[in-house]
């Protein structure tokens, strides 16, 4: 049996157009989705039962008594951490922050590591974008700046930018340019009309020098910038200005190279400055397919969008003092749930090294890198393949993400709600 | 008054304490305060031994003294007013927000956000401090707006981000971008930092160690003399941000610039 | 079966003609009844003023871009925490609170139905997950179609009914509420950064001026029975000189409906300026007032203004932009594709600005001088012109000339001779506040036959019960109370339960959202129709099969199907 227009969990390009072919309970092949896609719903090596660590072996452990002592771990901490949120649905994360409140815990997703900044930067500065049909319809001009789509995005420039016809450009391909700025030629710098190569740790000085120039105070600046030749930053600052409509979009070459959110703020400047001579937009290359849903519903609960610290009650956020890789690196916390991301794979060693230290609880169909580190693992439904739930996706649309199979696990939602009903109990009104 | 507060062994010694009840005038109602330890409330005496000696009428004869293990308890000093506070050793974050009066010494190091939002008063560190400080908070667009807050020692990022008011000084090496969106106030940096001033509209920063990656969207206006510790030092004088149309004053000491 | 009965209520229900009587209020399973059991429970309202539960007609507290307004926002988040309390969740926020923030201080004011002010059908289901989240209050979606591609063709085609297929599909899809335009035509020109500066200005490329489609989609509307009139943000939000836009916008309206409004203007006092820049913006209240209160077929809402720190955000793009280019602060922007915009700038409202005065003066004055209070209802475009816990400051302000006096005083001196608020005496009554604050909302919005905004019998039993016996308060001389009685209920009722008491909201919360389908004959079904299924396939970002709101995310939804003249 075929399904039509499958939502892909993946990366924030949340694509649903995927053609799922299923056959009972198995998925046998995928269409329209690039490689990424084909993984996620191809792949087969789900954990199949609970585990919990005995000594230094594993244990199978019976699902409720997983719930159990998941409850009562948290229940018993003077600082949990509950992390991570963006590989699952919207009703699950909403039990999170639920979960978070009651406990006085910390609950924080992988915005922490990946774009944070940029919502640092869009808190001081705004953020003036759209959404990704604008691009597809109207821009004439695209720009990559540190963000590397073919292999992070793969299907970004097909369906939303240089290569997608939209109403307004019937050749896209032919009538739009694209700039990338990288510290190295990567595969979308290849087919750059102007590849920016700048120096790595120095993009903050280049944007500050794009920005004079477009206020027509480029004779105040040197003849290179950042490794950049002047002449070309105002080659770049003309072709900019003369768009009928430029796109910005912006990956971890940004977020995560010296400066952080000072990078993203003067990008967004840049952006806003450009506005007053034609139309401009900016966006974040979000990774996760719904990193940006866990934004949304941690800021209509609590108030903000990532790092939320409830441990005085009220809710507070301080990116450096809340964020969980500070407060894992310092040793402040006494026990961890992990959901739906692998700080295992992407948080420095002494992060991990002290989640090894206390009790650490996953919640993921998969193991992996966050396993080894972990007391105890419940795997779930795969959101988007055997569970349904909302999505944001990069530019903020959300969409339901379908069910195309079915299995015995559990999703998410349902997991968290056991344990959110217990921590209830326990605490009382 | 002097109250002097001894820190008692804990046993999960690395989940910090949220002191902001730590403040010269609360000690004028007795001792009965409390703090927080991660999620948990807890009586003061169950963290610290309490000795008080002499009798105060009003706040500013207050003294706080804080010994033993404190690099981990924040928010001290925070909203004070008036009195002193004294820490032997090394302090947590957020020490001396939001200050209007009165003076705070660390003879140890600061952790982040030392003096954020500071509007009048003195803070004072021997040691280093931590990233952001004399800063503001996200979102505003006013941080520091009065006072005077020193470190004799080094500081780490974005010191004085925001800065509208009140004097920075920072005797040893910044960290990156100090002094980043300032639009008042002073900042002088004694020793390295690294792209000082970016996106600065307004106040006066002055470098008198070297400043690695310079940022370019400043403009030299010449050279000027100013006082350093008694001695007359050249600065080159630039304004900018220019990417910002910014008007502030950036000073570095002239022919200080590491070579690319 | 539960029962409650209000004892010894002081009741105001304009709807129903009861102007202040003293009577009891029999309430069965979530309506009003005739009477109940001796079993029942009892509140005795001790002769304090009861009235239906609020309505507000038009405020902004849920979807993309009220969320985007409070990411960005931590300054304004940290400026009113609560923690949990009971049945209440942490809160958090000023001007924008978050889900639970609202719904709280909502029902603390004594209200129990909200309509939100913009919805991009593209994202309702965000709009919707925050309904969802805003548990106190039966909520309603105003529904974007100011930049809509597929109505724009209608309207050059001058092809009404098809206009009319088009809301048909996409309310229904979207499980909007009632049709927003929004600077009609301005928001897609801003998708190349350009605006449209009058009601006869062309939209680039599409060729049709915002009073054709202004025109059009009135009469779309009526044609297919939406409960609700067209709901309109005029072209030139807050541009020196647009009260003449205003005022030609008035003279399109045809009067095509005899139970209420062809035409809801909203948030007019930022439309009500003269001349012709900042330096000598002057009010005009004295003109739209004439033309409203000489056209029974339209209905304004004030948008007033106070004075402090708010945030803006509306779905007019190119008008935030402006605010930007004149404040410098931070700027948030969101073009939805085929569909509208969005833009977000924090403001602050000063007594020092003489243009600010000006503002608040206007929105008394269209109060003060439309003779019907059914034309001109409360609201401040929340947060807009201020964040709505202000409303029983402004009840106090339009029932008193002493306060309004006070206040003056304060403004820039150069006020007076700019605006005729000082020279007005009216003092409103409760009455005229009853019916500015929630019967003429429910006629306005035509859901009085839902059974709100009126207590007799058959209603919803939602109802407020202020600390307030108006026998024992002069509103003229004792405004303070009436502010802090309208602030704080002592009961607030919703479908037969006590939500709030005294400024604690005591139970959990489960609303109904309230949403739109027409019936219309198969063949205006555009669900069939290949010209639009390829807006769609070539130009939206997203499928045709994706698009619509599932059920799911309306738990208790209530639809109301209408009849179209399709």
């Amino acid at each position: 049996m075929k399904i039509e227009d499958v939502v892909c969990p993946f990366c924030g390009c949340l694509c649903d157009d995927l053609v799922v072919e299923v056959e009972g309970d198995k998925i046998v092949s995928v269409e329209n989705g690039c490689t990424l896609a084909n993984e996620k719903f191809l792949g087969n090596n789900r954990l199949k039962t609970p585990i919990i660590r005995e000594g230094s072996n594993w244990t199978h452990i019976d699902i409720e008594e997983a719930i159990k002592t998941t409850a009562e771990i948290l229940l018993d901490a003077d600082r949990p951490l509950l992390y991570g949120w963006s590989g699952t649905h919207g009703e699950a994360q909403t039990i999170g922050v639920h979960m978070a409140e009651m406990l006085g815990a910390v609950i924080d997703n992988t915005s922490t590591v990946c774009h944070g900044p940029s919502i640092m930067a869009i808190q001081e500065v705004g953020h003036p974008g759209c959404t990704l049909g604008q691009v597809k319809n109207r821009a004439d001009v695209i720009v990559y700046w540190g963000s590397n789509p073919i292999e992070a995005h793969p299907r970004h420039m097909s369906r939303y930018t240089t290569y997608a016809d939209g109403f307004f450009l019937k050749e896209a391909f032919r009538e739009r340019k694209v700039i990338v700025v990288d510290i190295r030629k990567t595969e979308t710098a290849n087919i750059a009309d102007e590849f920016v190569m700048v120096e790595p740790g120095a993009d903050y000085a280049l944007l500050s020098a794009l920005r004079a120039i477009v206020r027509g105070k480029g004779d105040i600046l040197p003849h290179n910038i950042a490794g950049v030749e002047k002449e070309q930053l105002v080659r770049v600052a003309d072709i900019c200005k003369s768009a009928r409509f430029g796109a910005i979009f912006f990956g971890l070459g940004l977020t995560m190279s010296r400066g952080k959110y000072k990078n993203i703020r003067n990008a967004i400047e840049l952006t806003e400055e450009l506005n007053r001579h034609t139309k401009f937009t900016i966006s974040p290359m979000r990774g996760h397919w719904n990193v940006y849903g866990s934004n949304e519903v941690f800021t209509w609960i609590s108030g903000y969008p990532f790092a939320v610290d409830f441990a005085r009650g009220i809710a507070f956020y301080n990116p450096g003092e809340t964020t969980s890789v500070d407060i894992l690196r310092r040793g402040e916390c006494d026990a961890c749930l992990v959901v739906a991301s692998d700080p295992g794979a992407h948080f420095p060693k002494d992060c991990c090294r002290h989640l090894a230290s206390i009790p650490t609880i996953q919640i993921d169909p998969h193991v992996n890198a966050t396993t080894h580190l972990s007391h105890l693992q419940i795997p779930v439904a795969v959101t988007g393949i055997d569970s349904e739930g909302t999505a944001y996706r990069m530019d903020g649309v959300p969409i339901r993400t379908r069910k195309v199979i079915e299995t015995t696990y559990p999703s998410d939602s349902e997991v968290l709600e056991k344990i959110y009903q217990i921590i209830r109990r326990e605490m009382g009104p | 008054m002097r109250v002097i507060l001894e820190t008692k062994p804990r046993k999960k010694s690395k989940i910090p304490i949220e002191a902001e009840s730590i403040i010269p005038q609360n000690f004028l109602r007795g001792t009965d305060l409390c703090v927080f330890e991660g999620n948990k409330q807890r009586p003061l005496d169950e963290i610290f031994f309490i000795t008080v000696e002499g009798p105060a009428v009003s706040p500013d004869q207050v003294e706080v003294i804080l010994k033993g293990d404190t690099g981990r308890i924040k928010r001290v000093g925070e909203y004070m007013n008036a009195g002193k506070i004294v820490v032997e050793g090394d302090i947590g974050m957020h020490c001396g927000n939001f200050m209007s009066a009165g003076k705070i010494t660390i003879k140890g190091n600061a952790d982040a956000w030392l003096g954020r939002e500071m509007r009048g008063g003195e803070i004072i560190c021997h040691g280093n401090a931590g990233h952001y400080c004399g800063a503001g908070y996200r979102g505003e667009k006013r941080g520091m707006r009065g006072g005077r807050l020193e470190v004799l020692g080094n500081a780490g990022d974005f010191v004085a981000e925001y800065l509208c008011g009140g004097e920075v000084i920072v005797r040893g090496d910044t960290g990156d971008l100090p002094g980043v969106e300032m639009r008042g106030g002073k900042l002088i940096i004694e020793g390295r930092c690294i792209r000082p001033c970016g996106n600065m509209t307004g106040g006066t920063c002055m470098v008198f160690g070297q400043v690695q990656d310079p940022l370019p969207t400043f403009e030299k206006k010449g050279k000027t003399q100013v006082d350093f510790r008694g001695m007359k030092v050249t600065m080159d004088s630039y304004r900018g941000d220019v990417a910002n149309r910014g008007k502030g004053s950036l000073l570095m000491k002239e022919q200080e610039i590491l070579p690319e | 079966m539960s029962e409650l009965l209000i004892k010894n209520a002081f009741v105001i229900d304009p709807i129903n003609g009861i102007n202040g009587e003293v009577m009891d209020i029999a309430i069965r399973d979530g309506r009003i009844v005739e009477d109940v059991g001796s079993g029942a429970d009892i509140i005795d309202a001790d002769r304090c003023l009861t009235l239906p539960g609020g309505i507000d007609s038009h405020t902004h507290v849920c979807g993309t871009k009220v969320n985007f307004g409070r990411y960005m926002s931590p300054e304004d988040m940290r400026a009113g925490r609560t923690s949990r309390k009971g049945s209440m969740h942490v809160t958090s926020g000023y001007s924008v609170p978050t889900t639970f923030g609202n719904s709280y201080r909502y029902s603390t004011m004594g209200y129990t139905t909200l309509l939100e002010g913009a919805m991009a059908p593209l994202e309702a289901r965000h709009t919707h997950e925050e309904f969802t989240a805003t548990p106190h209050q039966d909520m309603m979606a105003n529904t974007l179609f100011d930049g809509n591609w597929s109505v724009m063709e209608a309207v050059r085609d001058k092809d009404v009914k098809r206009a009319a297929a088009v809301v048909s599909w996409i309310i229904s899809a979207a499980k909007g509420f009632g049709i927003k335009l929004t600077n009609p035509g301005g928001t897609e020109a801003w998708g190349w950064g350009e605006d449209v500066s009058s009601i006869y200005d062309a939209v680039p490329y599409f060729e049709v001026t915002p009073a054709e489609i202004i025109e059009t989609m009135i009469r779309a509307n009526e044609m297919l029975g939406l409960p609700h009139s067209v709901h309109l943000h005029c072209n030139n939000l807050g541009v020196p000189g647009n009260y003449r836009t205003t005022l030609d916008t008035m003279d399109l309206v045809p009067d095509l409906n005899s139970k209420r409004q062809s035409l809801y203007l909203t948030h007019v006092q930022f439309h009500s300026y003269g001349g012709s820049t900042w330096r000598d913006i002057d009010s005009r209240s004295e003109e739209i007032t004439r033309m409203v209160n000489s056209s029974p077929h339209i209905v304004m809402d004030m948008g007033q203004i106070m004075f402090g720190r708010t945030t803006t955000m509306t779905a007019d793009g190119p008008m935030e932009f402006k605010l930007y280019m004149l404040h410098h602060n931070k700027w948030s922007n969101h073009d939805v594709e085929l569909e509208t915009g969005s833009g977000i700038i924090p403001v602050y409202y000063s007594r020092k600005s003489l243009v600010n005065c000006v503002m608040w003066a206007i929105g008394l004055e269209l109060a003060l001088q439309t003779k019907s209070p059914w034309q001109c209802l409360l609201t401040t475009d929340n947060p807009n012109g201020a964040p709505f816990v202000k409303y029983p400051e402004i009840i106090a302000l339009l029932m008193s000339k002493r306060f309004r006096d006070q206040e003056c005083a304060l403004l820039d001196s150069r006020t007076e001779k700019l605006v005729p608020l000082m020279a007005l005496d009216r003092e409103l009554d409760w009455n005229e506040i009853a019916v500015m604050t929630r019967a003429g909302q429910s006629r306005a919005l035509g859901i009085e036959a839902l059974g709100k905004g009126h207590l007799a019998p058959g209603a919803e039993a939602d109802v407020a019960i202020y600390p307030i016996r108006t026998s024992e308060i002069d509103p003229s001389a004792q405004y303070q109370q009436v502010m802090a009685g309208f602030s704080r209920s002592m009961y607030t009722i919703k479908r037969g339960r006590v939500v709030a008491r005294n400024g604690d909201v005591v139970v959990e919360g489960a609303n109904s959202t309230i949403w739109v389908k027409p019936r219309l004959s198969p063949e205006y079904d555009l669900g069939n129709d290949p010209e639009f299924a390829r807006k769609f396939q070539q130009y939206y970002t997203v499928r045709m099969s994706n698009y619509p709101v599932q059920d799911s995310y309306l738990p208790r939804g209530v639809c109301i199907e209408t009849e179209a003249d399709l």
